[in-house]
């Protein structure tokens, strides 16, 4: 979306130099300065939380920074408590946990909201009886609008207690009694709130998607004597593809970009869940970044501090775009197919 | 593959069509008639020997207990292509979507009466073998928004759990493009976007897409209908072509198509087949009122 807006304002450009004197040229010109101003106001802000962030990544070195070697959250509290002197500020911390955390979880929703919802799509889209179809749809569409904060609550009151009496016996406390506390709060339910977070609106934009496939491709395929499942599959599905890459980067985006519901149920350790404990892996906490910053957000008036916060939001805001440009790209590559001649 | 010597096929369609002095055939006769219409088809006819592959008795197809196709008994041979003509809504797509059972894709949709398949009762065949051998090109070109090559192997790839490389495929794709005389045309791009080719193009890759799992019978829905004379002119080519080795039957609108390709006609009406004949008989000395009516033009 953000580079047809963009190309949008290049291919007006010239006629700001006219005058414009009728309603559409003024309405042009008008949504033309509007569009300018917001990419404007974006690169300001990316140019501000990079500025702001620079001193954590010098002072540690880009690729230190985001290496192991210490707890995260000793070294947060040490920047916390530098010495008021700029001199001595201290700097040092290596965010491995956090990068891993945030991979684990946004990693681990998105690819099980993606089958997920391509799973339910179908099923929506090919299978469901009518009556069933139209009961979903507007169900799906509410439960792509609830506010994380409500997942979270519920994550907290209801899925943590659970784990914490069910999963959580003493034997599995007492096996990584030295490394980690296991309390109810765990990538396991953090993965699972939040693929049910994502997956509403990735159904969404999936169904829409396969609902717009032409229906003659998946008779045509039915002709050749393949069955409906299978044509669905290799036919409906397929062309769908560039649809179902663009839902799952929106799920990425609002899965990277959650804290508030992450912050209440992952945990909020800065621990490596470690896959070698073997299923107690599953029980085990981790902190991504943005639930990080929102957990330290008190201390961003001190500078170190302040300094180190912007540098996660930096490593998001950098994710964001990139996961943005791999959309496209991919969705270009396999758009290839489906474009008609012009 | 030798057939790859082939000279291309779009090249002896129109132009040395109307140098050549009409053949004398069941054709020229019809287009004198009325002085209006003039179709000299000039493709020669072999008369090859014809065997029936498929056969409706009594077949009526209701959707929704108002019936579209009302008690039509035909016979489908190879070696005879049948034209299915009569007005828009008089029943042509329902019956050819129900040779091979599309029809069941209707939850509306009731049928009665038999089809036969090699003497055998579709019913007891399994649906997706059915369909394989009773291929279909529809009205519309609908190529799969795939390479070329991967439109023609899509049949072939989902008739075995096993999938072939494409290297084993290639041969089968060739020829089966080269059957629905596109090849020539589309031999060195055949990792392009099925979608970037013309109307015609399309529509013989459609047709090349049946071709590969080697039908018996081929059901062609108003195949040219969308598309322009010299795209008419190389389907109507490898229609007369492929006579000899598959059932075929043609929907279609066109008269004049429907002498240049056709051995047999059947004319429909509002669900009914009316008359069902050689070329000559149906357009020469039609039995029926309306039929007459349809085919001299003064359709009302
Ligand atoms: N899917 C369908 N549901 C209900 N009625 C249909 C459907 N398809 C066709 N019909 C009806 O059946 C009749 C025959 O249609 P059709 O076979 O498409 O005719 P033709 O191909 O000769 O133009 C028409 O009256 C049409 O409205
Ligand atoms: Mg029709």
């Amino acid at each position: 979306m953000g580079i047809t807006l963009r190309k949008g304002v290049f291919s007006r450009l010239p006629s700001l130099k006219g005058v414009a004197s009728t309603p559409d040229q003024r309405a042009e010109l008008m949504l033309g300065a509007l569009a300018v101003g917001s990419l404007v106001l974006i690169g300001f802000m990316i140019a501000f939380v990079m500025g702001e962030a620079w001193p954590s990544f010098a002072n540690n070195g880009f690729f230190k920074w985001f290496g192991w070697g210490g707890n995260t959250d000793q070294q947060l509290e040490g920047i916390f408590n530098s010495p008021g002197d700029p001199a001595s500020y201290v700097y040092e911390i290596r965010t491995f946990p956090l990068l891993y955390g945030t991979i684990l979880i946004t990693g681990g929703a998105v690819i099980i909201a993606t089958v997920l919802s391509v799973l339910s799509a179908v099923f929506i889209v090919e299978f469901a009886p009518e009556a069933l179809r139209r009961a979903l749809e507007p169900i799906v569409k509410l439960l792509a609008a609830v506010p994380s904060v409500i997942y979270g609550l519920i994550g907290v009151l209801v899925i943590v207690p659970f784990f914490d009496q069910v999963f959580i016996t003493e034997g599995a406390k007492e096996s990584v009694q030295y490394v980690i506390q296991l309390t109810g709060s765990n990538i396991t339910v953090a993965v699972f709130i939040l693929t049910i977070m994502i997956a509403p609106i990735m159904i969404a934009i999936v169904v829409n998607a396969l609902n717009s496939v032409p229906d003659s491709w998946s008779q045509g395929a039915i002709a050749l004597g393949v069955n409906r499942w299978r044509a669905m599959w290799t036919v409906v599905v397929r062309a769908a593809r560039p649809a179902i890459v663009a839902a799952a980067v929106l799920a990425t985006a609002r899965a990277l970009g959650e804290a508030i519901m992450l912050s209440m149920v992952s945990g909020s350790v800065s621990f490596s869940p470690n896959p070698l404990d073997g299923l107690i892996f599953f029980l085990e906490p981790a902190r991504p970044y943005a639930p990080a910053i929102v957990e330290n957000s008190e201390g961003l008036t001190i500078p170190p501090f302040g300094q180190t916060i912007y540098a996660f939001a930096a490593v998001l805001l950098f994710s964001a775009g990139m996961l943005s440009f791999a959309g496209w790209f991919i969705r270009q590559k396999l758009r290839k197919y489906t474009l008609t001649p012009t | 593959m030798e057939k790859l010597n082939t000279p291309p096929p779009v090249r002896r369609i129109s132009p040395d069509k109307k140098s050549k002095p009409a053949k004398p055939s069941s054709t020229t006769a019809a287009s004198k008639r009325n002085g209006k219409v003039s179709v000299k088809t000039g493709r020669s006819r072999p008369k090859v020997e014809s065997i029936e592959r498929m056969r409706t008795v009594d077949l009526g197809i209701a959707y929704g207990g108002k019936s579209a196709v009302n008690g039509v008994s035909l016979q489908i041979k190879k070696g005879e292509v049948l034209a299915l003509i009569g007005p828009s809504g008089c029943g042509k797509t329902t019956y050819l979507r129900s040779l091979n059972l599309l029809v069941e894709q209707t939850p509306t949709a009731t049928r009665t009466g038999k089809i036969m398949l090699d003497g055998e009762d579709v019913d007891k065949l399994e649906l997706t073998e059915l369909r394989r051998k009773v291929g279909m090109v529809f009205q519309q070109p609908n190529p799969f928004p795939m390479s070329i090559f991967d439109n023609i192997a899509y049949g072939i790839r989902e008739r075995g759990s096993r999938k072939p490389t494409r290297r084993v495929l290639k041969p089968f794709v060739e020829e089966a493009l080269d059957r629905a005389n596109l090849l020539e045309e589309v031999k060195d791009n055949l990792s392009h976007p099925a979608l970037r080719l013309s109307g015609g193009q399309q529509q013989r890759l459609c047709i090349a897409r049946s071709l590969a799992v080697e039908p018996e019978v081929l059901l062609l829905d108003e195949p040219c209908s969308a598309l322009d004379p010299r795209s008419t002119a190389a389907i109507e080519d490898l229609v007369l072509k492929l006579r000899s080795e598959i059932a075929i039957v043609i929907v279609t609108h066109n008269m004049q198509q429907a002498q240049r390709v056709a051995d047999r006609v059947a004319f429909m009406y509002l669900g009914d087949l009316v008359e069902e004949g050689t070329v000559t008989q149906v357009f020469d000395k039609p039995q029926q009122k309306r039929t007459r009516d349809y085919v001299s033009g003064d359709f009302g």
